[in-house]
């Protein structure tokens, strides 16, 4: 499925706090392919997340661009096909950037259904009856269609971030984005998760996720990044980053983990 | 050695039951238009306070690019002249005796702004009962505001950051996703909230509100017994806020069962 047809482009991406004392980024460079699954990986503390984080400005990055479907959105202002300068919309970027998080961010003042549909219809328009017709197709995907109208409270955390995923899958969005998905549920429901990202991969859809999920990396993602101390080190094929490891902290990280 | 309480006078104090009647009616009738009022002057002052208005932003920049930690344009370019008046308000009518308010509500800004004089359901004076409600309304929409912008700072930031992933604006956060999940939250504290201006609206007799205290001065000045219409005045309160607070405790009691489903 991997194309070079690239969705994101990530120039010299900066977060620095404290007067640059503290790097949470510092100059990440790397291109997101349509179609690709993008794996991050790295110990903690290495940025990953803030990396992720900044690809749909929950964190606003203090260097460097993002260019995303032509525009850098890391700007205020851009010129569009006519030349003309135009407010940069960040509410209608997001909406093509699914993201899914490591406590699923449920409304927990909500049914699943109206969980799933509330973006759809205050957001894109789309009649609620349609919103909820597909909203049901998506749930039946994930195994879940029969607990449409059950509250978050009352599902299983693996049932929840079905859920989470779907919610941001109703929004037809270009590309998901994986903050930890699986890394705060319970050991057995880290599988059926991962089954609905893989399914997803299979589909084309372009994902970035950032994981402690190696076998998961290995086995779905088309492109592992290794980041430590807020730099991108190391990127490559699965094969390359896990059989042939370079630099001494990626084969000091993956002695740890695998 | 004659009794403090004779109950002869209680007798005295039966001829004046319609006062009392009057009287709780307008204690009512104003602990609901304060707690309306109150909450409206709350919800701006909240979002006010909550605001992120910082006209002085660009002076916050270092000339390294990043922004300044401290000194005097760091300071400065936090300055937020919204959320300060409302921080001004606040602060200021919590910190002022609700009787220095009300005088200057009555005295002050309606001995200037004339009132339509008539009287509603027969009885009560309207350019009383308007200032006190005014007053009233003011000061706890102080209380209030504090209650609903706590509220508002319990919603876990993972809610608004699902929300605006999903391109929900802040606008949308704040209506379908913030607000709803903070009112359910403070809905017991907005209730006893109720619970104080039942009581502090005794204070508004003072302006002559005709409310349940008014009556108790009425006794007094015509049959000249006070402590039985005082012991009266009593009961009434007391059969307002109790049940209600009882009430009030009930359905925080069901509320939280329903967070445990």
């Amino acid at each position: 499925m991997a194309t070079n047809d690239s969705l994101i482009q990530v120039k010299d991406l900066k977060k620095h706090y404290k007067g640059g004392a503290i790097k949470a980024l510092d100059g990440v460079t790397v291109d997101i392919n349509r179609g690709d699954v993008t794996v991050v990986i790295g110990p903690s503390g290495s940025g990953k997340s803030t990396f992720l984080r900044s690809l749909n400005l929950l964190e606003m990055p203090t260097g460097g661009s993002i260019i995303f479907d032509g525009v850098d959105i890391t700007k205020k202002k851009y010129k569009d096909a006519a030349g003309k300068t135009v407010k940069l919309d960040i509410d209608r970027l997001r909406q093509k950037m699914g993201m899914v998080f490591q406590h699923f961010n449920l409304f927990p003042h909500m049914t699943i259904l109206e969980n799933m549909t509330l973006a759809p219809v205050k957001v894109r328009k789309i009649p609620r009856e349609e919103a909820e017709k597909k909203a049901l197709v998506l749930l039946d995907r994930v195994g879940l269609k029969d607990r449409a109208d059950a509250y978050p409270i009352q599902l299983s955390g693996g049932q929840k971030q079905r859920v989470a995923i779907v919610r941001a899958l109703a929004m037809e969005p270009e590309v998901m984005l994986f903050d930890e998905p699986t890394s705060a549920l319970d050991p057995e429901m880290v599988g059926e998760v991962l089954d609905v990202m893989k399914e997803l991969a299979k589909e084309g859809m372009t994902m970035v996720c950032v994981t402690h999920e190696m076998g998961f990396a290995r086995e779905v993602g088309s492109r592992v990044l290794f980041m430590a101390d807020g730099k991108l080190l190391e990127e490559g094929t699965p094969e390359q980053i896990f059989t042939d490891p370079r630099s001494p902290r990626l084969k000091d990280f993956l002695a740890k983990v695998l | 050695m004659d009794s403090f309480i004779k109950l002869e006078n209680f007798a005295t104090v039966a001829k004046y039951s319609s006062l009392f009647a009057q009287g709780l009616l307008v204690t009512v009738l104003l602990s609901v238009f304060t707690v309306l009022i109150g909450f409206c002057i709350a919800m701006v002052m909240a979002l006010m306070r909550l605001s992120d208005i910082r006209p002085f932003r660009f002076l916050g920049i270092g000339p390294d690019g990043y922004p300044r930690e401290s000194g005097a344009l760091a300071v400065i370019s936090r300055f937020n002249p919204v959320s300060f008046i409302a921080t001004a308000y606040v602060e200021i009518l919590r910190s002022t005796p609700v009787i220095v308010q009300i005088f200057i509500i009555y005295y002050g800004i309606f001995g200037v702004i004339d009132l339509p004089n008539f009287t509603m359901f027969g009885f009560i004076k309207f350019n009383r009962f308007f200032p006190g409600v005014v007053a009233l309304g003011m000061n706890s929409g102080a209380y209030l505001c504090e209650i609903i912008r706590s509220g508002i700072q319990s919603i876990d930031g993972g809610q608004t950051e699902a929300a605006r992933s999903l391109g929900m604006s802040q606008i949308q956060n704040l209506r379908h996703i913030i607000l709803p999940q903070a009112l359910k939250n403070i809905l017991p504290a907005i209730a006893n909230e109720f619970v104080v201006i039942i009581k502090e609206s005794a204070i508004t007799y003072t302006i002559g509100v005709q409310d349940i205290m008014s009556a108790v001065n009425a006794v007094r000045g015509a049959a000249f017994v006070i402590v039985e219409p005082l012991l009266v005045a009593t009961a009434i309160y007391f059969c307002l806020c109790f049940p209600t607070s009882k009430l009030i405790a009930y359905f925080e009691r069901r509320m939280s069962h329903g967070d445990k489903r």
